[in-house]
């Protein structure tokens, strides 16, 4: 199965790049990250920020890039195949399909990784020489990572069920911007017992709390195990209903 | 090769497969046939386990599709419908990628020598992208010989290809079948198709199975059914006919009839029952029985009953 899965990603790789798709995401990703970064030491107001402040909001941005390509990503692996007419030859192949869904997440994974990696030197470059890097890279290492698979898993579980790239990547970004509403609400309404409930569940929202806890006022990893445990339960719930539907894939 | 037993099967709801029969022994080049819709593609997909089956007993390689599908897809090469690839690729890396799911043991050469076979050899570094439809299938019928499969399912295989490509896969498939060992399982509406390669056939529609056998015993089976042309002196009571006889039409002076009589016994005493009826034939000409007619005699069945009703 093992070999399956890396001849599975191999192909997802090489798709990424040879196909200009992967290529031209990575200019949209560094651009974002470019003016974001060219915002926040121009403008008077956003370049009185505390040093630590503006890793995090960084690192909040990169998670959240990471979800979108995941949530693009993952639309396209069973739904985008099967309307390129690529899926049933994939499915008549001896591929479990089990197989088939590690390999689409590996693929998803590399892709993640060099999104990581473009972002190392924004992260040095915001946070004054590097202040703050380790555990931004850290954090979003083991909390961004279980978030954009989740939202990568979860988009391929509607992208098999459905059949339909637009149906999976319409819901899945809906949702994804759900999610990510604690970064435009404001902390005022994060205050409230709604806010609070919503952050309780809420993966994206978990991750970013942690970022907010680790890099701006310091706490040690033990203070951040609930949030832990809402992004692994996250993780494991999507790839449950990913491992369903890509049992019964939408083909024909 | 294959063994199928009164196969049902269900998607959302509705049941696709009503009672599906086939049987392929190594050696034969079996023609599944019917109209659009009749279930063929499902059955296939059922073959290779990627459609749960409701009830009945499926046997591909001697392994359950429900239990072995990787196990019975590594021995089967498939030509689906849809002939999709990855565009950006070659050809050549394109065969490299796919035959890796197979036997990490195969070489370049091996693929460059398909290609070579499927009248891609020349093509083979250029991008999928760029290839005709024609070519597409060409290559899809690589890709599924590419496996050296015991059992080869082609879903279509000829569709949009020109006479000479047409003919290229014919001698393919003859010549991967000619072993004796492998099996070869052609879905299609091209009767002609059928009637060149083809040793046994099933016939399905509305997901059953209608008819299934060898095509020599179907085509000497129909001939009890025979059609004949009739040409008459005069106009004929059509009303008063013996047994076993139905008048088809009237066209161009001849009338067409259809007559049931055992193979054993030919229809010369009809003849001499008919001519003291009135009937004062001139010139009687056969039909030729044919593939399409026994195609014809066994689809369309339930539609037209239902027509009727209504």
């Amino acid at each position: 199965m093992m070999n399956t899965t890396w001849i599975i990603a191999g192909k997802e790789n090489a798709q990424m790049l040879r196909s200009q798709r992967g290529m031209v995401w990575l200019l949209i990703f560094s651009g974002l990250l470019s003016a974001f970064s060219l915002l926040l030491v121009s403008n008077t107001e956003l370049s009185l920020l505390d040093n630590a402040q503006v890793v995090y909001m960084m690192a909040g941005t990169v998670m959240a890039a990471g979800a979108l390509l995941a949530a693009i990503l993952g639309s396209d692996a069973y739904a985008g195949e099967k309307e390129r007419g690529t899926l049933v030859p994939l499915l008549c192949a001896p591929i479990a399909t089990n197989a088939l869904l590690a390999g689409k997440v590996l693929g998803l994974l590399a892709a993640w990784g060099v999104m990581l990696m473009t972002s190392v030197p924004y992260l040095w470059a915001v946070g004054a020489s590097g202040q703050n890097l380790g555990p931004a890279l850290f954090y979003l290492v083991l909390f961004g990572t279980p978030v954009v698979l989740g939202f990568g898993y979860l988009a391929m579980a509607l992208s098999a069920r459905t059949g339909s790239v637009m149906t999976s990547q319409f819901t899945t970004v809906t949702l994804l911007m759900l999610s990510a509403s604690p970064l435009l609400i404001g902390p005022g309404l994060r205050g409230t017992i709604i806010g609070r409930a919503l952050d309780a569940v809420n993966p994206f929202a978990g991750a970013l709390n942690t970022f907010d806890s680790v890099i701006i006022d310091s706490e040690p990893f033990s203070a951040q195990t609930a949030r832990f445990l809402l992004v692994a339960v996250w993780l494991v719930l999507c790839l449950l209903a990913a491992r369903r539907s890509a049992n019964r894939p939408d083909f024909q | 090769m294959i063994d199928i037993e009164n196969l049902q099967l269900i998607i959302e709801g509705k049941e696709i497969l009503k009672g599906i029969d086939m049987h392929l022994r190594p050696g034969d080049i079996y023609g599944l046939l019917g109209p659009n819709g009749a279930g063929k593609s499902t059955t296939i997909f059922a073959l290779l386990g990627l459609r749960a089956r409701e009830s009945g007993r499926v046997s591909v390689l001697g392994g359950d599709p429900a239990d072995d599908a990787v196990a019975i897809r590594r021995s089967v090469g498939v030509m689906p419908e849809k002939a999709g690839f990855y565009e950006w690729m070659t050809a050549l890396d394109y065969l490299k990628w796919y035959s890796r799911f197979y036997d990490s043991k195969s070489t370049g050469r091996d693929q460059g020598t398909m290609l070579e076979n499927v009248g891609l050899g020349k093509e083979a570094q250029r991008p999928i992208g760029t290839y005709s439809r024609g070519m597409k299938q060409r290559l899809a019928v690589a890709r599924a010989l590419i496996s050296h499969p015991k059992l080869l399912i082609l879903d279509e295989p000829t569709n949009g290809l020109d006479p000479k490509g047409r003919r290229e896969i014919h001698d393919l498939l003859v010549g991967f079948a000619s072993d004796g060992k492998t099996g070869v399982l052609l879905c299609t509406h091209l009767l002609d198709d059928v009637d060149r390669l083809c040793n046994r056939i099933g016939i399905i529609d509305n997901g059953r199975t209608r008819l299934e056998g060898s095509i020599t015993d179907l085509l000497t089976e129909q001939r009890g059914g025979q059609r004949y042309r009739l040409r008459l002196e005069n106009g004929p009571d059509t009303g008063n006919l013996p047994a076993g006889m139905t008048v088809l039409g009237h066209e161009g002076g001849w009338w067409r009839v259809q007559v049931q009589v055992k193979p054993s016994e030919g229809p010369s005493s009809l003849w001499g029952e008919l001519w003291g009826r009135g009937w004062k034939i001139l010139e009687i000409r056969p039909e030729a029985s044919s593939l399409e007619e026994v195609y014809m005699s066994h689809t369309g069945q339930e539609r037209h009953q239902a027509q009727e009703v209504a």
